[in-house]
This record gives structure tokens, sequence and C-alpha cells, in this order.
């Protein structure tokens, strides 16, 4: 490639770069520094700033080095004194209408503004009259707004066009009238929208939560791991005192880019809930009374040991780390407890024995990038993974055939090829299409016990260009998102999904919700595989089967019982029957209290040291970062020792990197190297669900309640997200068949039990569906996610 | 000759110490150079770097904004503060405390602030009588700048030519 | 016959005429000093470590408590070496007051040793003239900083303000009459260089006064003649510099060997001695307040005749005006900048050194580009004259030790740093 090579020359240093790549580039990869306000390596090139103003050789006047393309024997001065008095002249220009702000602003002392003028600029002001002023726009609760002290660098509206694939943010008028601002007054409503505060290099757009809190030089910088999604965001927790004051992204170009989702940048305004839980607490009578750890541990040890081990059980969250994964499940096994999960969610176990060793992407998140046609199967990947969803969206872009088999028609930020909304049934049926005919068009019959599913299948045009999609050339991929998780068939979607990439040649993959749920299939905290996939003695029931009245003990691990599991109802009222319930949780949420006997504070992903794996199979550890509250422990310190009172051996580890590498050993004596996701099906017959009748429940947990973290940040609860997610959702025709009107309060019912909540008429949902939102307060009260509910206007 | 003589006399007499002798004696009748410490003071300058004080604009309101130049700028990290919007949507301090035991008085919180709200007085006289008591809060400071308003503004005002 | 043995005495901490904190260990043979053994660092207080975790000017405050009886000058030391990194000059009046309060300093440290030193050797009313002298004196540092020891002046391109026009005045009150009032505040009429001037004008004849009380004394000088001789070349090896050195008759003076600032146009002279005993060292310094006497007065007429600016005028180093800062955008900016994160100094090393009352004060700044030093080291000249206290006591009776520390004049300041 010595062709596309040229030589330049920078202040004087030879540099060779590849033809055609802008001037800014190169010296910047060179460590030559050239200032610069609307460039960013990841945004197309605007070059409105001026600020990166050079001097090139025989050029006649200085050239932006952002949009200056290098070319053979190209000369050029970064410091020489036309270019600096460009440089200078550039910042004189664009403090003219700054407002004299420093002292209040938050982003005094980061702010590139700041940085720029003291190395480039002029150290007395020339220009005595009025300044402008430009009315601050409202753009929702994360993200506050002082728009005098914008530059137009348009790195926001830049960002809302290219990444987030919204255009909210825009430039209106000219020159002196310029503003920035939403078009309409509404608020931002992209997933990851707060990027934008990182983005503005000025203090024009800033973090609203953490407003006047802090300054940049007080904070103290902690790496960590986002445990919010699958993809592992990694992330910077800002600390001043020990209290995290705001996060930002950690440049990580295989995981996240330079980008963040609001969840993982402002889920950290949880830590502080009012109902923190800061010291151990024992239930006596029914009075809840604070203790101190002695009493508490001895409690939960001999609590669940008066219980018959087989009546007992275990839920754990999918976003604990590794370790506290790995200790709980030795834990328990250790005492004969054998029902323990983290598929919390999950409501079809029947094929688990044919999953893979974890949810595994099939590739790595960067790949999603190359993908040329993607299935997705019951996933809003923008909203629950935001991050793996910008990565298809890229791919989409650039040509990508991304299509979708939702329960609902979800707004994508991107081109989708061909998308199917269907009840649970009708999702099953269409994939079962797509597998039919994939199988025709490469000539082949049904595999042993599909036949009869295929057999009742959808036939249509979309199915058939889904599958020729999938089937032409390589880069093809079917994703089985949260929703497939927990879709009532997911054994049917996961094999037909096998099936369709089987004849295909598509890769499968998994994108489960939680930010641990890989780690937790490898740290073997389900009920039928060990650790590093081990099979073992005797299996353990699934939560359905075990979540009954029958119970006699359970250990929930920062699970709230009514918000973060299938069919809230009868899990708690299997935990209401049960004689001893403990709860390691961060919080002491209104269901806990009601349901279990002893709450042990446990830290926070923010506190303590930890392990993630991502669904690329990544493992990502981390060390706590902000001091726990109170007497908040670890809960891997504290699953340690509870490990030790109970007589177990094998608890004496003293650092959570020896919890991880005791899994890591027996992860390489497996000898789990290299995963897979190729699904075998062995032949077992698949029977077509069965139609039920009246209006069908359908529904997911939104973005802004998947841990009980998250629930608790008010900031991101006041979104719009947030709350168009509290909703329940119908086809406008049938609200007319009901006779229902938008905003209605409508009363839902589901076996005997009921809830209320506002109506919103939705074209996306498939007409015979009810669309219920999962993990908020109004739903917590009701059954399963899925069957036959009846609605009713108050 | 002479002057060996001379010495010789001026060592026999203890010339020197008579010498010295009428000089302490002069002194001994001259003016008294004393002040009547405590109740009376030598003069001050308005530059007078003494105890602290958070200045109000004449309106009432408080002039600190919580911009922290003082906290960061502080040699002895004597200055702590912590800041919130308030419900008018200002930004302002919710603590602001000084440990005069840490303050080496150099003046640069003074000079940092970028609303003269934060300076150093004329007071010299002040005491602790327990532990707990050099933390100066927000508090404290502002009541010192409400007593003080008129000379601490007179002060300013009279070095503002050489700032 | 019983057997006679050396007995070690404990000399200090905390004896009045330990200056401070320095405890000796003497070795005694009856009265006769054997050994002296000086330990040191009870005032520690790791200025050096400190300065290289705060912006440079951060540390200015902390120069200040190195010597603390001579403040500017260690301010100087320090300023001096910055600006040499910096590469910038200080405009000519900056020069001018920072010359006129070195020697301000000069007075100030010499007016304490002697009325210190002459209280040691059994002189008590020479303490009191000199402190009276050195209360107009610490009234200027007053008048120009806001603090009458610890000024924090000095700044790199500069100096902190300018000379007041005013003096603060005694009010009348129950104590002193208006009449009174009147009489002492003759010299605070007009500005602070009238007042310094006033101050030049009846210094020679204290200095004589404290001459007549001493000088020709028959008893300090018993106490002072032939006690801690050291030879020109002794000193020189030893380390020796400043009116320790000259005293020996070695006749080196920075102001004038490597003039800095403005020295090189002004007229003083080198005064030496001739024994290098305590009493020569107590004549050179008698002799340098009087220089510096000199010094000021050409420095009140040059300053009075040649107003200007006292500060570069470059806010990449020097915050702007408060005047511009709050009305100018650039200003705001440079003002924020410099005050939370200070300026980048770039990368290098320099050393700066001053003829500080003391000695040679130097001090060695080493930047790595950042905001703050990579590494200081403080040149203490009482570090070096401290550790000749062994070889200049020996053979002597332990009331002259008294007079020998005394006659090193040091301060744990700048030797325990």
């Amino acid at each position: 490639m010595s062709e596309d090579l040229v030589n330049i020359e920078v202040d004087g240093i030879p540099l060779k770069a590849k033809k055609g790549t802008m001037l800014i580039r190169v010296t910047d990869e060179a460590g030559i520094r050239i200032p610069r306000f609307c460039y960013h390596d990841k945004l197309s090139v605007a070059a409105n700033c001026r600020m990166c103003l050079v001097e090139v050789e025989k050029a006649p006047k200085p050239m932006p080095a952002c949009a200056t393309p290098v070319a053979e024997g190209m000369r050029v001065w970064t410091r020489s004194p036309k270019a600096l008095a460009a440089q200078k002249a550039t910042m004189e220009f664009l403090l003219i209408n700054h407002p004299l702000d420093c002292p209040v602003c938050d982003q005094g002392g980061e702010c590139e503004l700041q940085d720029v003028s003291m190395g480039y600029g002029e150290g007395i002001s020339r220009y005595s009259e009025a300044k402008r002023a430009v009315k601050d726009k409202d753009i929702g609760p994360l993200i506050a707004t002082e728009m005098t002290r914008c530059i137009h660098c348009t790195r926001c509206v830049r960002f809302g066009e290219e990444i987030a694939g919204l255009r909210e943010l825009g430039a209106t008028g000219r020159g002196e009238f310029m503003e920035i601002g939403t078009f309409v007054e509404k608020s931002v409503t992209s997933e990851l929208s707060g990027n934008v505060i990182d983005l503005c290099p000025v203090g024009a757009l800033t973090a609203k939560p953490s407003r006047f809190t802090y300054r940049a030089w007080e904070l103290v910088q902690h790496a960590s791991v986002a445990p919010h999604d699958g993809v592992g965001s990694n992330i910077h927790l800002h600390t001043y005192n020990g209290r995290v004051m705001r996060v930002v992204p950690r440049h990580n170009e295989a995981v996240n880019e330079t980008w963040i989702s609001d969840r993982d940048r402002f889920s950290y305004t949880g830590l502080g809930a009012a109902d923190r839980l800061t010291a151990p607490m024992i239930r006596e009578g029914d009075q809840w009374v604070t203790t101190d750890w002695e009493t508490a541990l001895t409690r939960v040890v001999e609590g669940l040991r008066g219980q018959p081990a087989e009546a007992c059980g275990a839920l754990l969250s999918p976003q604990a780390s590794v370790e506290e994964l790995y200790l709980a499940q030795q834990w328990l096994r250790g005492l004969g407890v054998r029902n323990l999960d983290h598929r919390l969610r999950q409501s079809d176990f029947s094929d688990q024995d044919r999953a893979p060793l974890f949810p595994y992407l099939g590739d790595a998140l960067e790949a999603l990038e190359q993908t040329r046609a993607c299935l997705l199967v019951g996933s809003e990947i923008r909203k629950d993974q935001p991050l793996a969803g910008h990565r298809l969206r890229k791919a989409a872009l650039g040509g990508a055939r991304v299509m979708a088999i939702n329960p609902r028609q979800v707004p994508f930020n991107f081109p989708v090829a061909e998308t199917v909304s269907a009840d649970p049934r009708g999702m099953v049926l269409a994939l079962a299409g797509v597998a039919r005919a994939a199988l025709e068009r490469a000539g082949r019959t049904a595999p042993e016990g599909f036949k009869a599913l295929l057999q009742a299948a959808r036939t249509d045009e979309t199915v058939r260009a889904m599958a020729q999609a999938l089937a032409e050339g390589e880069g093809a991929r079917v994703l089985l998102g949260v929703q497939a998780h927990a879709h009532p068939h997911f054994a049917l979607l996961r094999a037909l999904a096998g099936l369709v990439c089987e004849t295909t040649g598509a890769t499968l993959g998994y994108l489960p919700d939680g930010g641990n749920g890989a780690g937790a299939w490898l740290a073997g905290a389900v009920a039928h595989r060990g650790p590093a996939g081990e099979s073992l003695d005797a299996a353990g029931q699934t939560p359905d089967q075990w979540l009954q009245p029958g119970l006699k003990g359970c250990l929930l691990l920062n699970v709230e019982p009514d918000m973060d599991c299938e069919d809230p109802a009868r899990v708690m009222k299997a935990l209401g029957s049960a004689a001893f319930v403990a709860a390691l949780t961060p919080f002491a949420g209104e269901a806990l209290k009601r349901v279990a006997h002893v709450l042990l504070p446990v830290a926070t992903f923010a506190e303590t040291s930890g392990t993630y794996v991502n669904v690329e199979g990544r493992w990502q550890s981390v060390a706590g970062a902000a001091q726990p509250p109170g007497e908040t422990r670890p809960a891997w310190k504290v699953l340690r020792v509870l490990g030790n009172m109970s007589g177990l051996e094998g608890f004496e580890y003293l650092s959570s990197e020896e919890v991880r590498d005791a899994l890591k050993d027996r992860l390489r004596a497996a000898g789990v190297e290299g995963f897979d996701t190729v699904y075998r099906h062995d032949g077992a017959s698949l029977a077509v669900p069965e139609a039920s009748r009246g209006l069908q429940r359908i529904g997911a947990v939104g973005p802004y309640g998947v841990d009980s973290l998250v629930r608790r940040a008010a900031p991101l609860q006041a979104t719009q997200d947030a709350g168009a997610h509290a909703l329940a959702r119908i086809h406008p025709r049938q609200a007319r068949s009901l006779g229902l009107e938008e905003g209605d309060q409508v009363e839902v019912r589901q076996e005997g039990l009921s809830a209320r909540l506002p109506l919103a008429l939705d074209e996306a949902i498939p007409e015979g569906c009810l669309w219920l939102p999962v993990g908020v307060a109004a739903t917590r009260h009701l059954g399963r996610s899925h069957g036959a509910v009846e609605l009713n206007k108050v | 000759m002479a002057t060996a003589i001379l010495q010789f006399f001026k060592t026999f007499m203890l010339w020197e110490l008579l010498v010295g002798l009428k000089l302490t004696g002069r002194h001994l009748f001259r003016r008294k150079i004393t002040v009547q410490f405590p109740e009376e003071n030598t003069p001050i300058s308005p530059r007078f770097r003494g105890l602290h004080a958070l200045r109000r604009y004449p309106n009432g309101e408080e002039r600190c904004i919580a911009c922290k130049l003082c906290e960061a700028v502080c040699p002895a990290l004597a200055i702590t503060i912590e800041s919130a919007l308030r419900e008018d949507g200002t930004r302002r301090t919710t603590r602001y405390d000084i440990d005069l035991f840490k303050c080496i008085y150099c003046g640069f919180c003074e000079e940092a602030c970028p609303v003269d709200s934060i300076v150093e007085t004329h007071i010299q006289h002040y005491h602790f009588e327990s532990r707990g008591e050099q933390i100066m809060t927000k508090e404290k400071l502002l009541a010192i700048g409400d007593k003080y308003e008129a000379e601490i503004a007179a002060a300013r005002a009279a070095d503002a030519p050489y700032r | 016959m019983p057997e006679i043995r050396n007995y070690t005495l404990n000399f200090g901490p905390q004896h009045p005429a330990a200056h401070g904190v320095l405890r000796l260990v003497l070795e005694m043979d009856g009265e006769v000093v054997e050994r002296a053994d000086p330990h040191i660092g009870l005032l520690h207080r790791a200025t050096e470590k400190l300065a290289e975790n705060k912006p440079y000017n951060q540390s200015i405050g902390y120069m200040d408590r190195l010597d603390y009886v001579s403040m500017m000058c260690n301010e100087h030391g320090y300023v001096l070496a910055l600006e040499r990194l910096l590469g910038i000059q200080p405009p000519l009046r900056a020069q001018y007051i920072r010359v006129m309060y070195d020697e301000i300093t000069r007075l100030l440290n010499h007016l304490l040793w002697l009325g210190a030193h002459a209280l040691d050797v059994g002189a008590m009313s020479m303490f009191l003239y000199c402190l009276r002298e050195r209360e107009d004196l610490v009234d200027c540092y007053e008048a120009v900083s806001g603090s009458r020891m610890h000024a924090t002046y000095y700044r790199p391109g500069g100096v902190a303000r300018d000379l007041p026009g005013t003096m603060p005045q005694y009010k009348p009150s129950r104590w002193k009459s208006e009449a009174e009032v009147e009489r002492i505040n003759a010299d605070r009429q007009g500005s602070l260089l009238d007042f310094i001037e006033a101050f030049t004008e009846r210094f020679p004849q204290r200095v004589d006064e404290y001459e007549t009380l001493l000088t020709e004394n028959r008893i300090w000088r018993q106490r002072t003649v032939g006690v801690g001789v050291v030879s020109p070349e002794r000193a020189l090896q030893l380390g020796f510099t400043g009116p320790m050195l000259r005293g020996s008759g070695v006749e080196w003076d920075l102001r004038r060997k490597q003039p800095y600032e403005v020295y090189d146009r002004l007229d003083f002279d080198i005064p030496v001695g001739a024994n290098g005993d305590t009493y020569d060292r107590y004549l050179v310094r008698v002799e340098e307040m009087r220089q510096s006497n000199r010094i000021i007065r050409q420095c009140v007429d040059w300053l009075r005749a040649n107003p200007g600016p006292v500060m570069v005028d470059d806010h990449k180093i020097v915050p702007p005006r408060r005047e511009e800062m709050k009305a100018d955008m650039e200003a705001l900016i440079h003002h924020f900048k410099l005050f939370t994160e200070g300026m980048c100094v770039p990368a290098g090393e320099a050393y700066a050194a001053v003829e500080h009352p003391k000695g040679e004060f130097g001090v060695y700044l080493v930047s790595d580009g950042a905001n703050k030093p990579y590494r200081v080291k403080v040149r203490a000249p009482g570090f070096a004259h401290l550790a000749a206290l062994d070889e200049m006591s020996r053979g002597h009776m332990l009331a002259d030790v008294v007079t020998l520390i005394g006659s090193l004049d040091i301060v744990f300041g700048e030797i325990d740093r």
C-alpha cells in the first residue's frame, strides 16, 4: 500500500500518512497538538470553528487542519506566526459572545474553551461592546443547557445525526442569531443523549443531575464497568469524598468506543436513594430492627439451615458480579440448596440443557459493525443494549439489512429492512416461516421434530425476504434479545433460530438481560449447571418450579422480587409463605421488607471490586470506587463469611481476584477455551403453540427498569423514555372496539389479579395484544408477562 | 603616645561603660513608645490579612457563588466547600468551612475570589476556647462580614487602585 | 584517685539561647567543650516535598516560613529561580521594590540577630532598642503585603501590588493625646516611600547607639573577641557564605559577584572582617546594616522618580487586574485558570541564589513542564554554618557556645525546612 502513503512535513518533522487523511488526524497521531473545538474523531468534519487553522505552504491563507487532506510534499507549520495569529484571532472571535460565566459554570476547570484560550488566545480582550444572550432550552431531565455559552461547534448536532440517529438538536438562524436547540420545545430522547455533555467543549451542555455539585479538579477517577446491560461499557466513576459525583465513558474501542448510554451515565444517582440500606436489619415480629453483622449473619445461617434444603431456593441478580455469583452458588450448593438461578425473567426452561456455555453474542461486539444481515428476535436492541445497537446501526447505515421479529414495532434509529410484530405465538410462527423459507431456498427438508411447526409457519413475502437476506453471503446473524429470553416459548424460538442459522450459515447470538448474564452462566448461577458449565449430580429445579407456595427458605441476592422477576404475584406469594427469606441487597425496598426476615446491606457495583463478563465473553475486573454507606459490605465478602460460618471448606478468599481466579481455574480445568452458540437440536418433536383466546398480554422491562439501582435513579425515571414506558399500550383500532381512548385510566385483570394504569394508543402494538410494562410499580401485582388479560375502563 | 595615655585612663575610668550608661539613661527619660495593648493598637494597613469574612451584596444576597477558586488556590487546603443548586437556580455553597489552624493567611483566597466574597479582614484579635471552634463555618463567616462590612468595604476601596 | 570522665550535656531544644529548636549534645571536660553535636530536624515541615504537590505560586507562602526572620529574601530566591525557568524578567520598578525590601529584610534580620545575640551575651537593653526599629520595618511589610511577617509579596513576574500611597495612622485615644498622635504620625503623613525615607534618616544614628553600647564595651569584647575563630581557608571549606564568610576576611557577596535585579546599579560597600572571630562577624553585620540603609535610600529615590508597572504584562503567568477580570472574558479565563491550575512552566532546571542576610540562599527548581515543580531544593545558608559549630566551639567554655550560636545567626525554619 506504499503508493497510498504520502510524505508531509509538519513543523519540520517529516511524517508519513495515508493520502487523503485529514491533517489533524495525522498530527494527532504524531502527537503534535493543534487546537480545535468542532473536530471530533468520531464525528464528521464540519470545519466551522476555525480554531485549527495552520499555515500550509503555498496556501494563500491559513487552512483548517480538520478539513485539509494531506498531499505529497505538503509542508505545514502549526506554530508559525501566521498560524498563531490566525488561532489567536479565532479565539478572540469565539470569546466575543461568550458570557463571563466561568465561576458559576460546571465546565470550569475542564473547559476546552478555557484551555485553548490559555494556550492560544490573547491575555486580554479588545471587545467591550454588549454580548448577545440566548434563551436556555429545556431538553429534559438529564442535560442542563446554558445556550449563551455555546460556540456553535455543532458537535451535539452532528452527534444527534450521526451517532444517536435522531435529529433532535439543530442550528437555527445565521451569524449573530445562530442558536442551537431542539426544533420544537421538547426533550432530547436518545438513549445516548448524555454523550453530548462530554462532547460539548464549553459549558453549554452540562449534566443536570450533578449540576453545581463538584469541580473537575476535585474528582478522583476510578475505572469501572457499567453493569446495566450486556455490553459492559467501560466507564470512569468520578468520586468526591467517597461519593460518586458523575460517570463518564472510558475509551475502549472494542466495547463502547467513546460513548456510554444514559443508563450507565446516570444510574449512579440511585446510589444515595432514600431507602438505601446502611445496616443489617432483622425482622422481630412485624418490626424491623437494626442489628450488627454478627447477629444478622448468624440469623441467616441458622435460618437457612433450619429449613429442608430441597425446599429452599435462591434468586441471584444477573447484575451481580462473577465473584458474588460464584460464591453464592458455592455456599448454597454447600448447604445442599440446589434451586438457585439468575434467570429471573425467563419463563420457558424446557431446552436449558441444550443452552450454550453462556449466552454468547456469537462474535465480538466490534464485529457487529461488519454485519451484513441481521435478524433480531425479541430484541429492542436500541434501548436494551444501546451500544450494541449503535454498532448495528453503523452496519445498517453501511447497507446491512436489519430485520426484526418483535412483539411490537420498535422505533429503530436506522433503516430496517423487514419487521414483523406479533403476539408470542405469532413470533414463533414468523420465525418458523423464516426457517421454512430458508429450507426451501436451500432445497432442504425440515429436520426431525420441526415438521409440525414449519407446517403451521407463516408464509408471506416478509419472512421469505428475511430468509433470503440471511442466506445471501457472509456476515449474517440472528440475535435472540431480551424479549426472546422472556418469551413463553423461548425454547421454540431458540430451536428455530438454530435451524435458520444452520440452514443459512448465519451466526446465532444472544443478547440477554443483565450486565453479567454471561458471567452468571459461567459462575454456575443456574439450576442445572455448576461453575464452568460443569454438569451436576442432581440438578436443581427451575424458578417456575420451586417458586411455589411450598417454599421454605430463600436467599435473594440484589433481587427485588416484585420488580425483577417473571410473574411477580407468584413469586411474592411463594416468598410470603416461606419460613425464612434472607436478602442481600443495597436497598430496603418495600417488597423486600414485606417478605424477607433478614436484610443484609451489600455494596453496589460502584462500591466493590468485581468482575463482569459481557456478551462477547470479555472478562472485565474493576475495583471499588465509592465508599459504601454505613455498615454496607461487599456482597462477596458477606458470602465468604456466610460460607465460613456454615463450616464449609474453600471460603478462605482474601480478595475478589482470588475468587475470580478460582473460577477461572475451574474453567481451564473444564477445558472451556473457545465457545460457540451452535444449536444442536436433539430431534424431539416441537409442538405448535396453542392459540390462546382473548387479549394477549405482551410487554417487557423498560430501559430504566432493569435493576434496583436504575429504578432509583430519579433523573432517569423523569425521562420521556421512563414515562412512556409506564403506560399500557394498545392498538387504536383495538381500543376503539373496546371503547377506550388515549389517556384513559384502565383496569387490567389477569388471573384474578388487577392493576390500574393509564392507557396509550399505539399503532406499534399488534392487534389482539395489550402491552403492559414490566418492572414498574403499576404492574408489580400482576402475574405472568404473557397470557390472556382483560381490560376495562375505570 | 597621647592616645595610649588617654586609652589607659579611659579604661581605668570605665569610660565606655559610662558612655553606654549615659545612652540608656537618656532613653530612661525619653518619651515612651509603648503601645497599651490590647486596649490600644498600632495602625492597620488596608491590605492587612486577618480573620476571614464572607461578604454580602447590599441587597442581602450572599456574594459567594461556590466557584471554588479559593478552595483550589488555598495552599494549606484550609477551605472546604460543598456546592449545590439552590431553589432559585443559582449556584451556592451548602458548606463553606475555613480551618483557621490550617490557614496560613496568604491572602490567595481573596485574590482568587471573582466576586469579592471571601476577604481577609483587619480583625486580628480572636481566640478559640475549645477544639472545633477554629472551623469557621459559613454562618460565622457571614456574620463577621455583616458586622464589619463598612470597614471591609472601606479597606477594599482604599486598596482598589493597586489590585 | 577517682576517675574523671567527660560528661555529656544536652543543650536545648528547650533552651532560650538555642535559637529555636536546636538540640546540641555537648561533650564536656569540666566546663570545656570537647565536642558539639547539633541535632536538627525538630522543625522539619517538608517544605520541599509540599512544594512538589502544589502549583508553583502556592509555594511562595511556604518560602516565607523557611527563615522566618528574613521572609522576603526567601521568597526572592524561589521567585528568581521560577523566573529563570519561565524566561521572564520583572519590570524595573518591581526589581527596585524587591531590592529595597530585600534590604529592609536584611535590617529586620540583623536587628533581631543583634538584639538576641546581645541578650544571649548579657546586654538587655539592646534587644529593646533593636525591636523598636524592627517595629517600623514590619510596618513597611504590612503596608505592602498586608502581613507583618509572612508577606507572600514577591510573585513570578514582579511583586503582588505597588507600594501604597498612604500609611495607616495612629488615632487619638485614652492613652495618646491629639498632640502625641500628631507627633508619632509625623512620618506617616505621606506615602510608604516617605515613611521608609524617614526611617533611613534616623536609622544611622540608631546604629551608632548600638555601637556605643557594644563595640567598645569591655564585657562584649571579652565575650566575643577570639571566640570561634575561623580562618578564611577553613571558612571556604566549610561552605560559609554571607557575613560568616566575610567575617573571616573573604570578600564574597552575591550582590556584587553575581548581581541580580538592580544591585549592579546601586552604590554600596562590602564590609569584611580581619580575624574571623565572633567580634568581627558582629562588626561586619553592623556595617551591613549601614550599607543596607544606603541601598534603601537609593531605591527610595529611584522609586519615587519612576512610577510604572510592578508586574510583567503577560496573563499567561500573571493574573489580570481585578477590574479587568470582572469585565473581560479573556481576563476571566486567565484568572480562573491561573488560580486553579496555575501556570505550566517549561521543562528544565534552574538554580537561583540571593544574598540572603544569612548567606547564600539558593533554590534549585526542576520542572517537567507541569504546573507543579518536579523538585524543589532549598540551599539554606544556616545549615552549613551550623555544621561548623562543632569545629568552632571545641576548646571553648560552655558559655561561649551561647555566643557562638548567636554569632552563627541560625534560624531553624531554614535549616530543618
